[in-house]
């Protein structure tokens, strides 16, 4: 690809980094410091840091397993994290809701779609143990209160549907009753709580973080410091970088400030390269990834986003040059979003896809409404109407649906390979809905390598850094090159399990 | 010295008031609170208003039902709403002397036409 391209695409975005809030102001250095002689303002028995649905399960299991004094700290002023803005889907092998549907999975074919994904760099060991213990992770959910759809989805890159999605198609959807759960358990919740560096004993293990109380997260500088004694660990859950705009660039200089994002604004990473600094284990930093489902026309996730990642599988998504399909819409996300990024006009111009659904199969999503109300979708009564509406050359078009229609009755798609067990019986007719599609960072795949025990490696000894645990996107190198969507929530919730049954073991 | 005290306190008293008139303030405000900065400013002038300030005289339940949504979008209530519930704190979408867009706009087209920007 060409500069020319990358031009195109600034040019695209900007405008939309406003929307998307990635300004950022430089965080403060922070920096470990020795417990020798060290006045403690408080102790605590469990230290968590971050209250996304790593910190909320750990929290949750951590008292479950007998802790009493149990704290969670978030540096904004809101809980739940990148956890509460997502698209709540939750992906897990041989669950009750497979068995209803007939649908035959095992924790084997999980772990080898995540690897196939993965591209020959993910944790097998990690995938294993999540895969597991996913279930177990979604009962959480579930005793807490969160709802969900009464049907699964088979999302891009899983060889079967296996993804739960909260009622409301949102994190939210666990991230409150999770919330509301530790609550009632008596853990004791903080915002504005930002961390500052850890506290360690003589022998490197950390005993302790440092921590700015009544801290503005566009303020840098604000807060009152304090030393925070971890009886029994520190688990970091601080989740990625996405939002780090230097960072990422650093790891790829093309996801400038004007390439959008659906990230929380504290997805900034301080957590993790603190945890650097100390010795852990870098991983995969570079695997950055944008979610191919995200819409040009609202900022963030938006409603679009669980919109396409609901109709991709009975839909076609079209590049408007050429009037014609030009990926397997349920291909893994890296494979999509590559895909989406080469659409581009004659002048090499961003052209954003569009992905065309029969309304008989989008309007069965309560976000279908949603993106007709608010204008970041669009309803067609003709392809006639749709082709003159988005400028797509019209007999092209009107022969690549009348082709895929082909695929859907034969169950086989001989053009992009596409599995469509889902598609069946599911024409592209009219009336239509349309929403334009590219691609937003979502995810990093890196951050600090830990084991299946959740505990953080030291680079330089190679064993795990005493006290230190680590859950959810802060760690990297489970999933490799790309993340399959609805594996996060999983990883997170069974990452912050475990770290709280080896805490407690321990 | 009494006298230049006394003098510098006026001068200085005269400085607060002036910026007091100069800042934007809601009329419902005006009335209320007039120009005692602290009333909000319970963490100091230069900060910014505890989460609580604002709790001292709104009801957060009251709120959430001035602006309750219909039930298709009751999730888009701003003072109770789908990713934070009723716990979303004030200044994160009101700024009292500098309009501000609401949270929701960093990801959401929809609007709140009363909503002060």
């Amino acid at each position: 690809m060409s500069n020319k391209d990358l031009l195109g695409r600034r040019n695209f975005i900007k405008g939309m980094g406003a929307a998307a809030g990635v300004a950022m102001a430089a965080p403060a250095l922070a920096v470990s410091e020795s417990a020798n002689g060290v006045k403690w303002d408080k102790e605590v028995e469990v230290l968590i840091i971050g209250s996304g649905f790593a910190g909320l399960a750990a929290a949750i299991e951590a008292t479950r397993k007998g802790a009493k004094d149990v704290h969670i700290f978030e540096k904004m002023s809101y809980f739940g994290g990148n956890s509460a803005i997502n698209g709540g889907l939750f992906a897990a092998p041989d669950t009750p809701m497979q068995k209803q549907e007939g649908v035959k999975d095992s924790v084997d074919t999980m772990v080898a779609d995540q690897l196939a994904a993965g591209r020959g760099i993910a944790d097998e060991a990690l995938l294993r143990h999540v895969a597991e213990h996913a279930v177990e992770a979604l009962q959480m959910t579930l005793d807490a209160g969160s709802e969900y759809h009464p049907y699964l989805q088979q999302l891009g890159g899983h060889s079967v549907a296996r993804t739960y999605q909260t009622t409301v198609s949102c994190g939210a959807g666990i991230t409150q009753p999770l919330l509301q759960e530790c609550r009632k358990l008596g853990v004791h919740t903080h915002n504005r709580a930002k961390f500052d560096g850890f506290i360690l004993d003589e022998k490197g293990g950390v005993v302790g973080v440092k921590m700015r109380e009544g801290y503005y997260f566009d303020k840098p500088e604000s807060g009152e410091l304090v030393r925070i004694k971890a009886r029994r660990g520190v688990i970091m859950a601080t989740g990625g970088f996405a939002q780090n705009i230097n960072m990422r660039m650093a790891q790829d200089p093309t996801l400038t400030a004007e390439v959008g994002c659906t990230n929380a604004p504290g997805a900034t990473g301080e957590g993790m390269f603190e945890m650097f600094r100390l010795g852990a284990v870098p991983v995969h930093l570079a695997h950055i990834q944008s979610g191919p489902w995200a819409s040009p026309d609202e900022g963030g996730f938006g409603y679009v986003s669980n919109y396409s990642i609901y109709n991709f599988p009975h839909s076609i998504a079209i590049d408007r040059l050429t009037g014609k399909r030009f990926m397997n819409e349920i291909a893994d996300r890296k494979t999509r979003a590559d895909a989406e990024l080469n659409c581009r006009d004659a002048q090499g111009n961003a052209l954003p896809p569009i992905l065309i659904t029969s309304y008989e199969d989008s309007k069965q999503h309560p976000n279908t409404k949603k993106v007709l109300k608010y204008n970041v979708g669009w309803k067609f009564d003709s392809i006639d109407a749709l082709a003159k509406h988005f400028e797509v050359p019209l007999a092209p078009l009107k022969k690549q649906i009348a082709e895929y229609n082909e695929y859907v009755k034969t169950q086989s798609d001989p053009q992009f390979g596409k599995n469509m067990t889902e598609a069946k019986g599911k024409f592209i007719q009219a009336p239509f809905t349309v929403v334009r599609l590219w691609p937003k960072v979502h995810y990093c795949q890196g951050g600090v390598q830990i084991n299946t025990k959740a505990e953080v490696k030291d680079s330089l000894t190679g064993k795990p850094i005493s006290g230190l645990y680590a859950a959810g996107e802060v760690c990297g190198g489970i999933h490799g090159v790309s993340r399959l969507g609805s594996c996060s929530i999983p990883e997170c919730m069974v990452m912050g399990m475990t770290a709280a049954r080896i805490m407690m073991q321990a | 010295m009494k006298m230049y005290k006394l003098m510098l306190g006026l001068v200085l008293a005269g400085l607060v008031s002036l910026s007091a008139q100069a800042i934007e303030q809601r009329d419902y405000h005006k009335d209320v609170i007039g120009k005692d900065c602290k009333s909000c400013h319970d963490q100091g002038v230069k900060n910014y208003p505890s989460d609580q300030a604002c709790l001292q005289c709104h009801d957060v339940d009251e709120l959430a039902e001035e602006t309750a949504r219909s039930e298709e979008d009751k999730w888009q209530n701003p003072h109770n709403n789908l990713h934070y519930g009723k716990e979303l704190p004030c200044i994160e979408c009101h700024g009292e002397h500098k309009a501000k867009k609401p949270i929701c706009s960093n990801c959401h087209t929809f609007k709140y036409d009363k909503h002060k920007e």
